[in-house]
């Protein structure tokens, strides 16, 4: 056996793998497998009719939780100074609350962000500013 | 007072840890310590041969090397261990 | 032992380390032994001042010392004991100061077992790691120190308290573990350094780097597997694999590892691909700090990431650097790195290895290429699009398979090559199998990939099973044993060869279980007590809604009530909506967190979340998934960790 057809043989397999992970890269399967992340500006700006990803914080005091339907809820989501009304119907992560930093991965619609997917980023009560609290009843949670 | 907690108690093991580093440069020159050291390495290789050997058996007995390789591997590797054996003897 | 003596520890720590690299370096121009000596020492000192500096942060955090803002942040009071030593490994600081630690315990025993063993090399291999901890004490020191003082211009009365996700035991170890995997590859990487520098190519420092890599692989899967296990049992998605960045960033060293290990096997055996396992180590290493880096920096959006900081370029530029380092003193060696003998045949033991690892190294490639792909296409086409599960399980699909087809071909091979006459015996019984199984499944009704890949499955196990059938038969006849001591001889006295076997048996298990994930079902439904849902076949019944209040958290319990479709009882599901720090006047600091109930089975597991709850109206809001298989993803676990130990044992010197 000659050493060349090795060679040949590993470029072969470097040139169908290159092959198949570009292919896949350019023509996912599955329409979740990748989505464009915009701002809500550009969403605002330009028509987009695909799954879409955004990223903000949860507006103070805007979600409010169906009351036929816990599971559904809608909130609007803010970056910098654009908002966006957001309405979404699955389980929701226990990070979830006012001020939080959220993913949300869905369609946009005439005003109206459906979202599919609800991600929070790390809390930022853990990597967040150190808390004042003298006033805070130390004995009450020794206990 | 505050400044001696702080920084009394990490002296002492920096002073000690200085000590030990230094230590060795007080010795005469070392002697190389190579001999030993070669003798304990050949006889490692010793025991990885004839582990070898073994090995090779197993793979011929499995099927996995035809006679002829097995027969061509096999003295090889004796070689190598008489080899080492004849070195060993020889210090 | 207070946090200003911590800072001075890890100052030390630095100044010996520089000391260390500088005597050691003049000692490889004088050889002076003295020197050497004292530069092993010096490197005992830098451990030594890690290893003080760990116990001081751990006893500031044991003790609630507040002042320190690292204690401050990721502890308070009320968290438990136990988890205020995993705080130490919580943040980034004093991860960055654990790794540290880890990779000091492994250099002292590096030094110390290596006294008397491995003369030549020694000066470079403590070097190699020698530099590793001044990188990271560049860190600890100057970017990121664990000892830094609060600064708050009012005095904290509590910390910030442990994230209650990681409050739970898997993910107390998980960390450790996967960081033992991590620093364990700076050993053989130090070792093959060192060689490349002393132009060494005797196969002694491939066998001693052999168990040490070993060592780091089992640490590595472990801490990989655990993760899964812990995404599983808290993070209620129902998975235990993301494909999150993090993810894969430990992911893609365990593979170059993996490949690393095989083709060693190679080099010991027949001193050939020299070259290419030097590649593949100084990869592992650079790809064990590459996901350090991806880890700590927060560059990549990821559950795991912290905030953005600055460690990033300076992770970076060490990357390039070992990798300018190494790949340059290599490209210099080139010659010593030669080869003297070539593989003969497609057929052989040595071309299935070559298969295997330039698939592992493919695979890899593909998941760097999902991490990347949005910094790529960001930097390329200036929209940043999202990479998701979805992308990475159709690309590493197929090639898993084809890994897992080599699995079973590979150990079947003989050594140069395999005659037609072997070929046909060897393969004969698996490929029969395996096609009777193709067509079984087919007519089970099953489709496409779960077909390919439970048929590979069968094959592999046949194979495996052939391989321990014909050692055993060899011995039976050869040394007159029964079947029982030909088994036990066969195997201790082959352990590397046969504690791989069982790993790989433990990866088609694994297989098995990835491949359920084909039959999972999923439903989110609400419940007043005393209704029913129906989900596979499924009967869930709400049976009562409960409270309780715990040392730590308050929790709404559901008791769901679980029948099959003939009407048996299965099992009662108790999953709870919790919320810590319930305590709390201020509501924002609570933390509302769902424990999930899961019950697992064989053949399937059920996971039930409780996500909210309506209190007036009692009604709770669950989630329900059957996840078919998921168990064998675990038992895999146990099997491949029973393999490597196995293969890990030590054999007495005869």
């Amino acid at each position: 056996m000659k050493n060349k057809k090795f060679t040949l043989l590993i470029i072969g397999v470097v040139a169908v793998t290159g092959f198949w992970i570009s292919w896949v890269s350019y023509n996912p399967s599955d329409e979740k497998a990748m989505a464009t992340f915009v701002s809500v500006n550009e969403l605002m700006n330009n028509n987009i009719n695909k799954r879409i990803k955004l990223g903000g914080l949860v507006k103070d005091g805007s979600i409010v939780i169906s009351e036929t339907n816990q599971l559904e809820c809608n909130f609007i989501l803010k970056e910098g100074s654009s908002e966006l009304y957001v309405k979404y119907g699955r389980t929701r992560p226990d990070l979830f609350k006012d001020g939080a930093e959220v993913i949300v991965a869905g369609q946009y619609n005439n005003g109206v962000f459906y979202a599919d997917e609800l991600q929070t980023k790390c809390a930022s009560r853990y990597e967040g500013d150190l808390r004042n609290e003298s006033s805070y009843n130390l004995t009450e949670v020794q206990q | 007072m505050e400044i001696l907690r702080d920084y009394g108690l990490i002296f002492i093991p920096f002073a000690l840890s200085i000590l030990y580093v230094i230590e060795p440069l007080f010795m005469s020159k070392l002697a190389n310590s190579y001999e030993s050291e070669d003798q304990k390495s050949l006889k490692r290789k010793k025991i990885m041969l004839y582990r070898q050997i073994k090995e090779l058996e197993m793979e011929y007995d499995i099927g996995n090397i035809n006679n002829k390789d097995f027969t061509k591997m096999r003295i090889e590797l004796k070689k190598e261990v008489s080899a080492i054996i004849a070195q060993l003897k020889s210090k | 032992m207070t946090p200003v003596a911590g800072g001075v520890a890890l100052s030390l720590a630095f100044g010996f380390g520089l000391l260390t690299v500088f005597t050691l370096l003049i000692y490889t121009k004088n050889q002076d032994q003295r020197l050497f000596l004292v530069g092993q020492r010096l490197a005992l000192g830098v451990s030594f001042f890690i290893f003080l500096a760990t116990f001081i942060l751990s006893y500031q955090l044991i003790i609630s010392n507040f002042d320190v803002d690292y204690v401050a942040r990721y502890t308070s009071i009320e968290t438990p004991f136990i988890y205020k030593i995993s705080a130490l490994w919580a943040g980034q600081s004093g991860s960055l100061l654990f790794w540290l630690f880890i990779l000091s315990i492994f250099s002292t025993i590096t030094i110390l077992q290596n006294q008397y063993k491995h003369h030549e090399l020694m000066p470079w291999v403590i070097i190699s790691l020698t530099v590793t901890q001044i990188f990271f004490l560049i860190l600890t020191n100057y970017v990121t120190n664990p000892f830094k003082p609060t600064e708050a211009d009012f005095i904290v009365a509590n910390g910030n308290g442990l994230n209650p996700l990681l409050q739970n035991i898997t993910m107390a170890i998980h960390p450790p573990t996967l960081y033992l995997g991590y620093v364990g590859f700076s050993v053989p990487f130090a070792f093959a350094f060192s060689a490349l520098v002393n132009r060494d190519t005797s196969p002694l420092w491939i066998q001693s780097i052999r168990r040490w890599t070993l060592v780091a692989w089992l640490f590595l899967s472990m801490g990989i597997i655990l993760g899964g296990w812990w995404a599983y049992q808290e993070l209620g998605w129902g998975g235990y694999w993301a494909w999150d960045p993090v993810e894969n960033a430990s992911f893609m060293p365990w593979l170059t590892a993996t490949a690393f290990l095989h083709s060693i096997i190679i080099q010991e055996k027949k001193d050939m691909l020299r070259l290419w396992n030097m590649v593949l180590i100084i990869l592992t290493f650079t790809l064990c700090i590459f996901g350090t880096f991806l880890t700590r920096s927060g560059v990549m959006s990821s559950v795991h990431s912290f905030t953005e900081s600055s460690l990033g370029p300076i992770f970076l530029s060490f990357v390039f650097f070992i990798m300018i380092a190494s790949f340059g003193l290599m490209y210099s060696r080139l010659d010593d790195l030669k080869s003297p003998k070539k593989i003969e045949s497609f057929t052989s033991r040595e071309s299935g290895f070559l298969f295997n690892n330039m698939i592992f190294v493919v695979l890899c490639f593909a998941v760097l290429w999902g991490t990347l792909f949005p910094v790529i296409s960001e930097a390329i086409r200036g929209t940043k699009i999202t990479v998701g599960a979805p992308f990475f399980n159709q690309i590493n699909t197929p090639i898993g398979l084809i890994l897992l087809g080599l699995t079973g071909i590979g150990p079947l091979l003989a050594w140069r090559r395999t005659g037609s006459k072997n070929l046909i015996r060897k393969f004969t019984l698996p490929i029969i199998i395996f096609f009777i199984s193709i067509v079984s499944f087919l007519l089970i009704g099953y489709k496409g990939y779960v077909v390919i890949s439970f048929s590979l499955c069968v094959f592999v196990t046949t194979a495996i099973i052939s391989e321990f059938y014909l050692g055993i038969r060899v011995r039976k006849n050869k040394f007159k044993e029964s079947l029982h001591s030909a088994l036990i001889n066969m195997i201790s006295k082959n352990r590397s060869r046969y504690g791989g076997y069982i790993v790989h048996l433990g990866i088609v298990f694994m297989f098995v279980g990835f491949t359920g994930h084909a039959f999972d079902r999923e439903k989110e439904f609400s419940l007043q007590v005393g209704q029913v849902e129906h989900l596979a076949g499924y009967e869930f019944e709400l049976v009562n809604l409960s409270e309780s209040e715990r040392p730590n958290h308050y929790a709404w319990i559901s008791k769901l009530r679980v029948t099959d479709h003939q009407g048996q009882f299965v099992t009662n599901l108790y999953p709870e909506k919790r919320v810590y720090f319930h305590n709390n006047p201020d509501i924002n600091r609570r933390q509302p967190h769902s424990e999930l109930d899961i019950y697992s089975e064989l053949n399937k597991d059920i996971y039930s979340i409780f996500s909210s709850i309506d209190n007036q109206k009692q009604i709770a809001f669950l989630k329900i998934m059957i996840n078919p298989l998921v168990r064998w993803v675990w038992i895999g676990g146990y099997i491949l960790v029973f393999g490597t130990l196995i293969a890990l044992w030590p054999r007495k010197e005869e």
